[in-house]
């Protein structure tokens, strides 16, 4: 990995054209290979004409005209810290209720994340890892994942979703996401994510020092910016661990090989599905799914057999509040606070063989709106 | 000339418990209106489209979003072989393949301005992969560009993301053509006479799979075959290089809806469909081998107990037919999966399920001696009534061209 910590912009340009994903217009051996150069800049130098993310920015305009980059529809905002992609929802994203599924979001959230990941010059496998974290051999893995959907967008709509990354505390990373619908500028979803740093031989949570974690945050916003930033939001809603008698379930449930990503492991997108599989039809058909969390707990191995569990959420009493609109993010939402309208359950899921807990998860419903 | 839209029916079956509840019976509207296909509303009010010919397609605008099959479901039940009985229900996706009759007339120069892009010169293909008509009005076309999640676990997109691409494209193809109109999508004549399209048959030749970003351009088309038939045709090339990946074909014909037999296409019907058809070669050489039926004693692999997850469920409940093409995938052995890609299957659609359904999918497998293999599959629900029967044919993968996949442990990021 070359360091440059004073060089010309010239320079930096070379050092960003190698490692900028050209793998982006070849085959799929060069889309493999880590960047042979990092820049790694101190922002805090005053050498530097360009700051890394203009430099990467530059970079990026010299690839700019490729087809995919075109098609793709994407790519950093002027003041690099985010990243927006417009999507046009397809026919067979579209599920039983005609609108697009919850896994279509999810799909898409990760879709641009790892577009984000890589349009910064990160790694292209579809993890994006820094060329540190992949000397250090450590690969990101989800901790938790929150989504809210106010409105479902329906086939051929247009999307834009605007990711960014902030940092969490000494090991955790967060993603957050909002959802656009191009058409009318509205937002019609939010959505956020915590990651933590895990050592692929150890298979451990490991802490890194602040140089690594600096040469992804010079990509995220210094100030906190969140998609949730409402008090008490929903995002951070502890779930509790689902207790016997359970409401719903559905046993047995098996990795299909198309759950499989492209690193053979059972994408974090199928867990939503297998959450959702033990919800009784009476639900599916009446009411829509209005927030998901997920606590990611262990991972599934192809071979495994899976449990999903469904039970009431138990409120403690006190009506939940609407979620109020403050904040960076405007919400649309109108929660509906009716005991009829709005369900809420807690799922998990768990291994069908030994009962150790993969997900625990909760969701809310709210009833189908006239459409 | 009057719009035309004729839909296929995919393959009726035995009147099933919750047939009754679904949708009415939806019968075809009567006059079509062609360059101006308004709202139209399905006699159980499931559906409206819009489908103006003469003004560009509004995203975002149109409120109805009528995702494949709301339009095409129909009922009935009864049988269409005499052995064997059809379902109500039509797939969407069957629906779309059997496509139709684009709209020609005020068509051809408005099919241009049904081309929604930003005026960006150097932009060679619809930003948001709309599509549009191409070639004298009866080429669709759209374009497509492979995302990382439907990049499976051979490091390409799988099988059923080109099927998706497929059924995308028939879909979008009818669309624009303003043929969403009915339950039926059947021209006039084919109402006036019960008619409705029903598909048979789907052959798809891949020869090399897409991968992540990748832009895939696909072509679609249709033409007559043999005497009463229809036959839809997809060509799927890479965008940048032209190169073609995979050529599909799908078979429909005619069955009377109430009598649920066979039928011949009518000369009236022949009168209002004939012009559109593109009337090219297959892109895909009919595979005049007959699909062996399978059971316990000729299959080497059964898999029992195959339900439908409430994602494989379409729009009206029925479980989509690429959900199909993926079980009869999954049970194919593992060794098989992992060195080998598909390279053909053929296809012949029989019966569709829904959620409540419990399949079993067998596989037989010949080893012909070279590097390929060929199976034979039977899709069928747990009383024996087959749903699907196939035949694929496999080739080794190309060796990786690099070997950095291992080094990405098992957290999925």
């Amino acid at each position: 990995m070359l360091k440059f910590p004073y060089c010309n912009v010239t320079d930096l340009n070379q050092a960003l054209a190698q490692c900028r994903f050209v793998g982006l217009l070849g085959p799929l051996a060069s889309r493999r290979q880590s960047p042979r150069a990092v820049v790694s800049c101190s922002p805090s130098s005053s050498e530097f004409s360009l700051t890394p993310v203009q430099a990467v920015m530059s970079c990026q305009q010299q690839f700019g005209s490729s087809l995919v980059n075109r098609l793709r529809l994407g790519g950093l905002t002027e003041d690099g810290f985010s990243y927006k992609e417009k999507f046009i929802i397809r026919g067979f994203e579209v599920g039983i209720n005609k609108i697009a599924t919850i896994e279509t979001i999810a799909n898409l959230l990760q879709e641009v994340g790892s577009n984000h990941a890589q349009s910064v010059g990160f790694s292209t496998d579809g993890f994006g890892t820094s060329p540190t974290m992949r000397k250090l051999h450590l690969i990101w893995v989800t901790a938790r994942m929150h989504i809210e959907v106010y409105k479902y967008p329906a086939w051929r709509d247009v999307i834009e979703i605007e990711t960014w990354c902030q940092n969490e505390g000494r090991i955790g990373t967060r993603r957050d996401w909002i959802l656009n619908d191009v058409a009318t500028g509205e937002v019609f979803g939010r959505a956020t994510s915590k990651w933590v740093m895990m050592n692929q031989d150890t298979r451990r949570m490991q802490k890194v020092s602040d140089d690594v974690k600096e040469e992804y945050l010079v990509f995220c916003p210094r100030e906190p910016r969140l998609a949730f930033s409402e008090k008490n939001n929903k995002s951070l809603k502890r779930i509790a661990k689902l207790e016997d008698p359970v409401r719903y379930s559905k046993l047995g449930l098996k990795p299909r090989r198309a759950d499989l990503d492209m690193n053979q492991h059972v994408n974090n997108v199928t867990y939503i599905g297998w959450v959702l599989e033990s919800i009784p039809k009476e639900i599916i058909d009446t009411h829509e799914l209005q927030a998901i969390t997920l606590d990611y707990r262990r991972e599934c191995q192809q071979y495994n057999v899976v449990d999903s569990l469904t039970g009431l959420e138990l409120t403690e009493g006190s009506k939940m509040v609407s979620v109020g609109t403050n904040g960076s993010a405007t919400a649309t939402a109108t929660t509906r606070e009716d005991d009829h309208d709005c369900h809420r359950f807690l799922h998990l899921l768990r291994l069908s063989s030994d009962g150790r807990e993969i997900n625990r998860g909760r969701t809310e419903w709210r009833k189908k709106p006239t459409r | 000339m009057v719009a035309t839209a004729a839909t296929s029916s995919f393959f009726p079956v035995t009147p099933s418990p919750d047939s009754s509840d679904s949708k009415k019976e939806r019968l075809g509207n009567g006059s079509i209106n062609l360059g101006g296909i308004k709202s139209k509303t399905s006699s159980s009010g499931n559906l409206q489209v819009k489908a103006n010919a003469q003004a560009p397609p509004k995203i975002n605008g149109t409120k109805v979003v009528t995702p494949p099959a709301e339009v095409f479901k129909n009922e009935g039940g009864v049988s269409f072989h005499p052995p064997r009985t059809f379902i109500n229900q039509l797939p969407d996706w069957s629906m779309l393949l059997a496509a139709i009759t684009t709209v020609f007339l005020a068509a051809e120069k408005q099919w241009m301005m049904l081309d929604w892009k930003p005026k960006r010169p150097d932009m060679l293909i619809d930003p948001f992969g709309i599509g549009k008509i191409v070639q004298d009005g009866l080429v669709f076309r759209q374009n497509f560009s492979i995302r990382s999640y439907e990049i499976g676990a051979d490091q390409t997109a799988s099988i059923e993301t080109v099927m998706n691409h497929l059924q995308e494209t028939a879909l979008n193809h009818v669309r624009s053509a303003g043929l969403l109109v009915d339950g039926f999508g059947s021209t006039p004549e084919m109402c006036k006479k019960n008619l409705i399209w029903v598909v048979t048959r789907m052959q798809v030749v891949v020869d090399r799979y897409p991968t992540w970003g990748n832009v895939v351009q696909v072509d679609t088309w249709v033409s007559a075959s043999r005497k009463n038939c229809m036959r839809r045709d997809w060509l799927v090339r890479d965008s940048k290089t032209g190169e073609v990946l995979t050529r599909a074909s799908s078979i429909c014909v005619m069955m009377n809806k109430v009598t649920r037999r066979l039928s011949k296409m009518p000369e009236e019907v022949r009168g209002e469909i004939e012009p559109y058809f593109m009337n090219s070669e297959p892109v895909v050489a009919e595979d005049g081998r007959k699909l062996v039926k399978l059971d316990d004693s000729s299959a080497e692999f059964v898999q029992k107990g195959l339900t439908p997850r409430w994602s494989d469920l379409d729009v009206n409940q029925h479980v989509n037919n690429v959900k199909y093409i993926g079980w009869i995938l999954e049970s194919a052995p593992l060794p098989i999966l992992e060195t080998h890609e598909l390279s053909s299957m053929t296809l012949e659609y029989r019966r569709e399920c829904g959620r409540d359904s419990v399949l079993q999918s067998l596989t037989a497998v010949s080893d012909n001696g070279t590097d390929e293999i060929e199976c034979q599959h039977l899709l069928r629900l747990e009383d024996g009534s087959e749903v699907m029967r196939g035949r694929t044919q496999w080739r080794p993968k190309n060796a990786k061209i690099s070997g950095n996949v291992g080094q990405i442990p098992a957290d999925t990021a």
